[in-house]
């Protein structure tokens, strides 16, 4: 028993696409989970109730003690957005390699082509990352790079400025501009569920302000984007995320990444980590 | 440690960048536009990323995920995200003794003075993956341990094995200028049959 | 011609890679396959009772086969047209058993058998590996002959996208050669799963 890995919140389902009973595996144990009269339900393999949170459109508990309440998103709650369940995908991957590879800008122009980034607008300029002590986060921000299609939404090539938030050490909050609503942030997160430390279920989700798209065509959108992310995650070596410097050579765009390993040892996050270079 | 094949020199064309291994050690193995052959250890040394995924532009493999580019030395010399700097030396990729002979890309993991295999006048035809390992393959020839290079009376073929897991091997096949590859092709494929026990 | 298409469907893919490499336009009404089912809700049923995608509606035409949505979409270009093709066609139409089946259990966790899926994908794979080889020496690059057909575009989408599902395409040199020259083909599209080919643009 790990408190600094059990005692956090994880999301195990879509509360949208919950019918029956349904077994699953966080951190590599058994879980079984279900609905009923609209309250939703966790439990261990012995039959242990666990802690729930409904929240994000998503289904999160815990194997261990929380000791605090799961993040919360403020500006998801403003009027006028469109809240999107994108659905799940499972990639063989460590949890970890999923969520850095989200925070990460400079592989848009090879790996989402045309869409978030191309050449030869590969540039990454400085940004601002920090380990906000007072909520034990990581933040990113001031990151601007530029897109092509930066959204379903957006009609052409724009400078999209990003905002990145770790709120839990396998969840992640993209704060980013909105196309048609200069001024505000569309919230895109990506939530995953370590099956174990080497394989995840990844649920993003959306809060978005879009008035043209279909929901259809937003959950393709994203759909698509994470795909192209996951044969990538796939055929990275080692599959667990190495956090010892030497194994793995970081630049200046990488900024975001450095902290994030950092913050994951210092809280002892190691679940899906590699501590000694192989 | 001797040559192993890891591919054959048409399947590897200029420009072209393919996934191999040798037991434990994975490669990506890459022809460059002047024709020279190279095996790496395939693990961009940024983020762990596959370079076998990569491309081959200009005279260097680049990798997938970020663009960063690796001249013939194994050296990085372009970051996309700072194209102004010039990376560090210590950015580079390891590389192993590859040479290409008679139609077929060579391998050494280790400093090596051993010959290249001699095969004959024979010439390539095809490389066939056998769901066996190389010791069970080389054991149907009666070698007691696997060999690099199986001379096969059928056809007059050699079989250039590459141990690549317990259970794959590459078996890069040769013949005889004058054998028609269709059948030497199908030869093998029988013979992988039989090797693996289920019918043709 | 309106294309109803879920993003991540290899045989809509084969669709909308068949239309590019035309110049065909489509309009593409995107359909929530995963995870909200949406081609099993009654509007898409009324259009399409097997509940499958891809849908395409052309005039008073309404086609759910992949197969024949090729050939619709190739009715005036010979070009594309093979008299191999019907074998080849029916060859991609089991992929969607094999290798297809295997990338939807291990991408969204569809249930299939998988060791049967995995066993059969792997024996597809040999199959297609020894006839491109054998076209290889002939001279011939594409399933059949020096050009491309509806063949190629059907056996494509999930050959190139087996890896998805578990597959490794490494030891079989002749689909990769094969795959590259797809990937080659003037106006050709990717999918997620499938990268782009960065050495031909944008010289550094």
């Amino acid at each position: 028993m790990n408190t600094a890995i059990e005692n956090h919140w994880y999301p195990v389902a879509m509360i949208s696409g919950i019918d029956g009973p349904r077994e699953t595996l966080l951190l590599g144990k058994k879980i079984t989970l279900g609905r009923k009269d609209g309250t939703c339900w966790v439990k261990d393999a012995t039959g242990k109730a666990l802690p729930t949170v409904e929240r994000f459109g998503h289904l999160w508990t815990s194997p261990g003690q929380p000791n605090r309440d799961l993040f919360t998103i403020p500006e998801a709650d403003s009027p006028g957005r469109r809240l999107v369940d994108v659905g799940s995908v499972k990639v063989k991957c460590s949890p970890l390699r999923a969520v850095e590879n989200f925070l990460d800008i400079a592989h848009f122009p090879f790996v989402h082509t045309d869409i978030l980034g191309a050449e030869p607008h590969t540039e990454v300029d400085r940004y601002d990352v920090k380990i906000r002590e007072e909520v034990d986060e990581v933040w990113a921000t001031k990151v601007k790079f530029y897109q092509p299609q930066a959204a379903k939404s957006a009609a052409g090539g724009i400078t999209t400025e990003y905002m990145y938030r770790v709120p839990a050490p396998t969840c992640s909050v993209l704060y980013k501009t909105c196309p048609p609503r200069p001024g505000e942030w569309d919230i895109i997160t990506l939530f995953v569920q370590p099956l174990t430390d080497e394989w995840c279920e990844v649920w993003p989700w959306m809060a978005l302000y879009d008035d043209e798209s279909t929901m259809s065509e937003m959950v393709s959108f994203q759909q698509l984007i994470f795909m192209q992310d996951r044969s990538i995650l796939e055929n990275q070596i080692p599959r667990k995320l190495p956090l010892d410097p030497g194994m793995e050579v970081p630049t200046q765009a990488d900024m975001t990444s450095v902290a994030y390993r950092r913050w994951l040892k210092k809280i002892g996050y190691t679940y899906g980590a590699q501590l000694v270079a192989a | 440690m001797s040559w192993i094949a890891v591919g054959l020199k048409k399947d590897v064309p200029p420009g072209i960048v393919i996934p191999s291994r040798l037991a434990d050690t994975e490669l990506a193995v890459w022809c460059a536009p002047s024709g020279s052959y190279h095996a790496w250890s395939d693990r961009c040394p940024h983020r762990g990323m596959r370079l076998s995924h990569g491309f081959v532009r200009g005279n260097t493999l680049a990798c997938i995920y970020h663009g960063w580019q690796y001249n013939e030395a194994g050296s990085c010399d372009y970051i996309p995200a700072h194209p102004k700097l010039t990376p560090p030396d210590t950015i580079c990729v390891p590389t192993y003794s590859c040479t290409e002979a008679g139609g077929v890309i060579w391998v050494s993991l280790e400093a090596t003075d051993q010959p290249l295999p001699e095969l004959g006048g024979r010439v390539p035809v095809r490389s066939v993956p056998i769901a066996l390992s190389a010791e069970n393959v080389a054991a149907h020839f009666g070698a007691g341990s696997a060999p690099t290079v199986a001379v096969v009376s059928d056809h007059d073929t050699v079989l250039a094995l590459q141990p690549c897991t317990d259970t794959l091997t590459m078996a890069h096949v040769l013949a005889s200028p004058d054998a028609d590859p269709k059948a030497v092709s199908r030869w093998v494929e029988d013979l992988r049959a039989t090797l693996e026990g289920v019918p043709a | 011609m309106i294309l109803y298409d879920y993003v991540l469907s290899a045989s809509c893919y084969k669709v909308r890679l068949m239309a590019a490499l035309l110049g065909t336009p489509l309009i593409l009404r995107a359909v929530n396959f995963h995870p909200a089912r949406e081609h099993k809700s009654p509007e898409m049923l009324a259009l399409n009772p097997k509940g499958t995608l891809p849908i395409l509606q052309d005039g008073e035409t309404v086609l759910t086969d992949s197969a024949d949505i090729l050939r619709h979409l190739t009715m005036d270009h010979p070009e594309w047209r093979s008299p191999d093709d019907d074998r080849w066609l029916a060859f991609a139409s089991d992929l969607n058993e094999s290798l297809g089946l295997a990338r939807l259990h291990d991408v969204i966790g569809y249930e299939a058998d998988i060791d049967t899926a995995r066993a059969a994908g792997v024996t597809a794979l040999r199959k297609l590996e020894a006839h491109l080889t054998e076209q290889r020496f002939d001279g011939l690059i594409f399933l059949t002959g020096k050009a491309p057909t509806i063949a190629d575009i059907a056996c494509f989408p999930n050959t190139a996208l087996a890896p998805d599902g578990g597959f490794s395409l490494d030891p079989y040199p002749s689909i990769r050669l094969w795959m590259r020259a797809v990937r080659s083909l003037p106006g050709f599209i990717e999918m997620p799963g499938i990268h782009r080919l960065h050495e031909l643009a944008h010289p550094a």
